[in-house]
């Protein structure tokens, strides 16, 4: 049975400390993130303010680049045209306001190691303010919960998977701890939980001082996610800096006049960066100007 | 290999074999088999048996076959023999493709353990209980995780004469297994639950040719609530606590069902406390999802994704069901009647679920009546009022009550009833800040 993947509810803050993955190796499987915490997240269901949108495709074939911000930082939204409902309900949408968003989460490692998270919603949609609640309340009791679950484990040095679903836990939950235990060099920075579990609970009991002894302060933000993650261009032009690489790796993967290997070329792009989805995109682009075309289905050459 | 290796193989040909080859004799022909031609142990067993077995035991049928021991079946032979007492037997008449046919079934057991078995083809055999037979080129299949024997029609059956088998009791009637009704899953057989009769009716059915009465209705306790059929009169009545001995569970659809046949015990029972609000069934998806499915359970979780077959359909008028361009499966070209739907994705954070929701609630929680979508599918066509309501709903948290069952795409659930999540939101954060405060 193929299982519908779950969204997650988590907050930004461990969303993108998130560093581990577990990539897919076969075709229709499906990749994780591991968070810090232990959540094997595939998709998630986020809001919070939609603080910016720009569009950095064209006026037929948007690209979206969103923002959106909960009570610990921002999630980074990407929308492509393979996201149409998400993509016609971004463009009408109007910064700022209350949004949530469905969709599966991607990464992106830079050339130091350095893991981007980014979120690729199938829908998002403005909501009300009450339902902005109910999901804080809802991602501040799952955080909340797998805090709790973190420090059981850390307690049980030898505890395997069914040790915890012994527990009381679930399967996926065991996986994710064990597994964020073992994958993550260190401890999971439990304070600054606590401290998006306080700014949550703020934002719900604004009337109440709530004050679990944390500052307030947002600092754990990352830095912004340069899609070319070169970081050295301006936004704006990713896409065509991405079209030009493409380019570029075409000619030179193309030794024997037939074309450049599909699989050759997306291991050179994923090194610099472009994922497979985003190189599908890419030289569907560039197929459309007529700059490339697929000689066979394992071929794709430069005209 | 060596025979170290080998003597399980040894000692499984010396126990088919058993005077009519010296241990030195089947060492030889292991050896040569073996490693002198290289044969797979299963060709060379079938060779030596047949080799030695011949002359001494008359009843050997086929060299094709194997002999096993109850306990070694896995489900998966093609022909196997097996000497086995006759535990339980019953001659019964079925329909197969519209032909009576007498069968006999059963349970046979030997030392190692139990199975049921089926007589396909009986025609004069008589098994007797408690007699030891041998099962010949019997074929094996699995149900439920468990083992049947099958005799087809190459199958036979001889007395085995002068063979005495001790059964462990304990084999015969499995130890019945308490068990709360939460935890019910399907193909649990021998268990023992404790309940108050929510409701009982009796329904007369026509079983194998047979007029029969079943009574049904549901069973609660503090964990949750099942159907139940009982296959005879226990005279359950309504509002009673009964402590259910030796029943079964099937599913249907993926619904587990409590299942009372002829073994099953009945007594009377002191009421037993928190039984749960039966009109209430609150689980999260993932429980739902792991026992498989469930009556009148109730969710809660946001709207994630509006699907397809959402906002305005068209129903056969003859059979209700949903019709595409005017055309019913079943029916053929009819005048559709009009409709609202919801096919919603639901997630509350543990799974995620399929959701139908029918016109009353979808009117209900989008606002859009059937009489304003069938003017809003007048102007902009039917497609429209799908994206209008996916409009007023997505990412809105619901809860919804209705019975789940499951399929290859997972669980779902048919909504009886949807609202508004009227989860509060402040008393829930002031219980989580009390929590979180009291840890640190």
């Amino acid at each position: 049975m193929n299982a519908r993947e779950m969204a997650w509810r988590v907050f930004a803050s461990e969303l993108n400390s998130s560093t581990v993955e577990i990539k897919a190796t076969e075709e229709k499987m499906p990749s994780y993130v591991i968070s810090p915490l232990g959540a094997k997240i595939n998709k998630v269901l986020i809001a919070g303010v939609l603080t910016e949108k720009e569009n950095i495709g064209s006026e037929d074939e948007p690209m979206w680049k969103a923002r959106i911000q909960d009570v610990s930082g921002s999630f980074y939204v990407n929308v492509g045209k393979f996201q149409p409902e998400a993509s016609a309900s971004l463009s009408d949408l109007e910064t700022p306001c209350y949004v949530a968003a469905v969709g599966r989460v991607r990464t992106y490692s830079t050339d130091d190691g350095r893991v981007f998270l980014s979120v690729r919603p199938d829908r998002i949609m403005q909501i009300s303010e009450e339902t902005r609640k109910e999901w804080v309340l809802d991602t501040a009791k799952s955080t909340w919960s797998r805090l709790k679950n973190v420090k059981k484990v850390l307690g049980m040095p030898d505890a395997k998977e069914n040790d915890l679903i012994a527990m009381g836990m679930s399967p996926v939950e065991a996986f994710g701890i064990i597994y964020a235990l073992d994958n993550y060099g260190n401890m999971p920075d439990s304070a600054l939980y606590l401290k998006t579990i306080q700014a949550a609970l703020r934002v719900i009991l604004p009337d109440r001082d709530i004050d679990l002894g944390f500052p307030e302060d947002m600092s754990d933000e990352p830095d912004e996610i340069e899609m070319d993650m070169s970081g050295k261009t301006s936004e704006g032009n990713n896409s065509a800096q991405m079209e030009d690489l493409i380019l570029d790796l075409l000619a030179e993967l193309d030794t024997d006049g037939k074309g450049a290997p599909r699989d050759e070329l997306e291991r050179r792009a994923e090194a610099q960066g472009i994922s497979s989805i985003e190189l599908e995109e890419v030289s569907n682009i560039l197929m459309d100007k007529g700059l490339v075309y697929e000689p066979n289905l394992r071929y794709l050459k430069r005209i | 290999m060596d025979r170290n290796e080998l003597t399980p193989t040894f000692e499984e040909l010396k126990r088919v074999l058993g005077d009519s080859i010296t241990d030195e004799q089947l060492w030889i022909e292991l050896d040569k088999y073996l490693n002198e031609y290289h044969t797979a142990i299963e060709t060379a067993k079938r060779g030596i048996i047949r080799k030695y077995g011949g002359s001494d035991t008359p009843t050997f049928v086929t060299g094709n076959s194997i002999v096993k021991k109850i306990s070694e079946l896995t489900g998966s032979e093609a022909s196997v023999d097996i000497t086995a007492k006759a535990v339980f037997v019953d001659r019964k008449d079925i329909t197969v493709k519209g032909q009576m046919k007498t069968i006999i079934s059963g349970i046979i057991g030997d030392e190692t353990g139990t199975a049921s078995f089926t007589v396909w083809e009986p025609g004069s055999v008589e098994l007797a209980k408690g007699s030891v037979y041998n099962f010949r080129n019997c074929y094996c299949k699995t149900w439920n995780d468990k083992v049947q024997i099958n005799i087809g029609s190459r199958g036979r059956i001889e007395p085995a004469e002068g063979v005495s088998m001790d059964l462990p009791d304990r084999q015969i009637s499995v130890v019945s297994q308490e068990c709360k009704i939460g935890s019910i899953k399907d193909g649990m057989g021998n268990v023992t639950v404790t309940g108050k009769i929510v409701s009982v009716e009796s329904r007369d059915i026509v079983a194998r040719g047979e007029q029969k009465t079943v009574f049904s209705g549901i069973i609660a306790d503090d964990t949750g609530k099942v159907q139940f059929s009982a296959w005879s009169d226990f005279s359950l009545k309504e509002g009673e606590t009964v402590c259910i001995k030796n029943a079964y569970i099937r599913s249907w659809k993926g619904i587990p069902q409590l299942n009372m046949g002829d073994r099953c015990e009945i007594s009377r029972v002191d009421e037993i406390a928190g039984i749960i609000d039966t009109s209430c069934n609150r689980k999260t998806v993932e429980e739902i999802s792991k026992i498989g499915g469930g009556l009148d359970i109730t969710l809660e979780g946001f709207i994630v994704d509006v699907r397809q077959g959402s906002g305005m359909i068209r129903r056969c008028p003859q059979c209700n069901r949903s019709i595409l361009n005017g055309v019913c499966t079943a029916h053929g070209e009819v005048t559709g009647v009009a409709d609202l739907r919801l096919k919603v994705i639901l997630d509350d954070g543990t799974g995620s679920i399929g959701a139908i929701i029918n016109r009353a609630d979808t009117e209900k929680l989008t606002g859009v009546t059937l009489q304003a979508a069938e003017g809003l599918a007048s102007i902009k066509g039917e497609g429209a009022v799908g994206r209008e309501m996916a409009s007023k709903i997505m990412m809105k948290k619901i809860e919804v009550t209705g019975n789940v069952m499951s399929d290859d795409y997972g669980p779902s659930i048919i909504v009886k009833s949807a609202k508004k999540s009227d989860t509060d939101v402040i008393a829930e954060a002031e219980a989580l800040l009390k929590e979180v405060e009291a840890s640190i």
